[in-house]
């Protein structure tokens, strides 16, 4: 009995050793720390990358690969993404049914405001990104609501994101919901998923400017500045959650719900993590 | 005195407990090295390293059995889907199962549902694994 | 970097070439097998990887490390086929799939990529 007894002991000492481990390296909603979290993330990337100036990650994996970045810069001297930008332009303008437009949801008629998004919403409860912001505003239109992945949402996205270049990212955790929901998409980030068994962070992290197969993952660094995104495998302008989905089947998992809650705390950690980047979207992809 | 010798015994049978391999880890090592059909001891006992759905599906090859196996297959996948967890095979690995099954192919269709029963087994076994482990991959 | 992991797997290679080394043999079969897997990428994509000497591997990745002197490097085939089976154990960030323990390869498939693998 006793030593059953001093067995438990033992045994609850372990478990407050590990909680405290986990505790230390920031990893629950009391001890998560959003900006060091952000700082160890740079830091990590520039001690790999020691040449790379932070600032250069909004390019992606051209901030780090100097033969793909000379193809892509070629791309985007004829940005594929230039007609999307102008049929959002006018998507944007284009009035509702109710006489009202996209310009009347938006703080500044919509100008320049995509580095504050994803957003925590007080009001709301829940983490709103531009692509939830866009819907909701066509909902309280009586206007239905777009498709979230591709086609028209990723135009005024895209133009949305046009008017806010070189606006420097500014995600704000304004209490301790919102930080439960960027911790929730912290775990997301660096969670195994799919047969494959893989995270983003393997990827995106750990694997980033590493070739798999002749392709190489970008760090997730200023992974978010540049979407929506033209891609050429695509052959069109598709939204960050589509990337996130087809990431998701890459490694054999069914994909989550496109801006379920946890794709919207997936963005809003990784954007958090790419504050203090300017947004450069739409941009163009392999 | 007493209390110092039980608490020394205390912390061994602790510190052997945590280094000693659990069922679960002793068996995918043995599986690992040796493929399936192979048999191992683990404290005293012998054991194979079968799968328990490749068990399950060792038995007569009949429409009755083929059913039974699939259900219990479509219930594991039902509940790693609840998880938000599963994987894109194992949902094909079920429709095929199905065809064989209807097809009355019951050998295929019963060792394909065990492979699908084990992919959602350890589908639910990944998410438990990613709750605790997600943190060793933040870099520090 | 490759050109140091090459190194020391050659180093390796001379260390154990001395020693004697039994391996089973492996049939000209689960060889052809092992390397249809090796490159297809819905089985084994081996390739998006680990580069390895063989001439229709062609573009690999190199997230792990090349395929070289594998007798060398493993004399003993259980570990290699436990390298396989879950790379995990050994490593638990490693971005390599768990192709036996997520079944994404059968017992038979991981085996017969092992003959082929030992070709190198």
């Amino acid at each position: 009995m006793k030593i059953i007894k001093s067995m438990l002991v033992g045994a609850s000492l372990a478990l407050v050793a590990s909680v405290s481990h986990a505790a230390s390296s920031g990893n629950t909603l009391a001890t998560v720390d959003p900006e060091a979290d952000r700082l160890a993330l740079q830091s990590y990337f520039q001690k790999r990358f020691p040449k790379v100036a932070v600032s250069d990650y909004v390019n992606g994996i051209y901030a780090l690969d100097a033969p793909s970045r000379e193809q892509w810069q070629e791309i985007e001297e004829f940005p594929p993404y230039e007609f999307d930008i102008e049929e959002g332009e006018e998507l944007f303008n284009t009035a509702f049914a109710n006489g009202k437009s996209y310009a009347d949801c938006f703080a500044n008629g919509g100008e320049g405001i995509r580095q504050n998004f994803p957003r925590w919403d007080e009001a709301q409860g829940q983490v709103v990104t531009l692509e939830l912001a866009i819907n909701q505003c066509r909902e309280s239109n009586g206007e239905k609501a777009l498709g979230w992945k591709k086609g028209k949402i990723a135009k005024i996205s895209a133009y949305m994101a046009s008017t806010s270049r070189d606006n420097v990212f500014d995600v704000q955790i304004p209490n301790d919901a919102a930080k439960a929901a960027y911790l929730d998409g912290k775990q997301s980030f660096y969670a195994r998923r799919g047969q494959l068994n893989m995270s983003c962070a393997s990827c995106h992290v750990a694997g980033a400017n590493i070739l798999i197969r002749a392709d190489l993952p970008g760090p997730t660094l200023g992974h978010v500045t540049h979407f929506p995104v033209f891609r050429s495998k695509w052959g069109e302008l598709g939204t960050l959650q589509r990337r996130y989905g087809g990431c998701q089947k890459n490694v054999r998992g069914t994909p989550q719900k496109t801006q379920g809650e946890k794709f919207r705390n997936l963005e809003f950690f990784q954007t958090y993590m790419s504050n203090g980047l300017v947004v450069n979207g739409p941009g163009a992809r392999k | 005195m007493n209390k110092t010798i039980s608490l020394v015994a205390a912390l061994m049978m602790v510190s052997s407990s945590v280094a000693a391999q659990s069922f679960d880890d002793a068996f995918n090592a043995q599986r690992a090295m040796y493929g399936k059909g192979h048999s191992f001891t683990f404290e005293g006992q012998t054991y194979t390293t079968d799968h328990p759905e490749e068990v399950a599906a060792a038995v007569e090859a009949n429409a009755e059995n083929a059913a039974k196996l699939l259900a219990a297959a479509k219930d594991q996948h039902a509940q790693v889907v609840a998880l938000d967890f599963d994987w894109t095979l194992t949902k094909k690995l079920l429709k095929a199962s199905a065809k064989a099954l209807a097809g009355g192919d019951f050998r295929k269709s019963m060792d394909i549902s065990a492979q699908a029963q084990y992919h959602a087994r350890m589908g639910m076994a990944q998410y438990h694994q990613s709750q605790k482990e997600w943190v060793m991959a933040v870099p520090e | 970097m490759r050109k140091n992991i090459i190194k020391h797997a050659l180093l390796g290679l001379a260390l154990i070439g001395a020693s004697s080394v039994t391996l089973a043999d492996y049939s000209a079969d689960d060889i052809a097998k092992g390397k249809a897997l090796y490159l297809n990428k819905k089985k084994g994509n081996c390739i998006a990887c680990h580069m390895i000497p063989d001439a229709d591997a062609k573009l690999p990745g190199n997230q792990g490390p090349p395929l070289l002197a594998m007798k060398a490097r493993f004399p003993d085939s259980t570990k290699l086929r436990a390298q396989i089976w879950d790379a995990t154990v050994r490593n638990p960030l490693s971005i390599m799939p768990p192709f036996g323990r997520h079944w994404i390869l059968s017992e038979a498939e991981i085996d017969a990529l092992i003959a082929y693998l030992y070709e190198y």
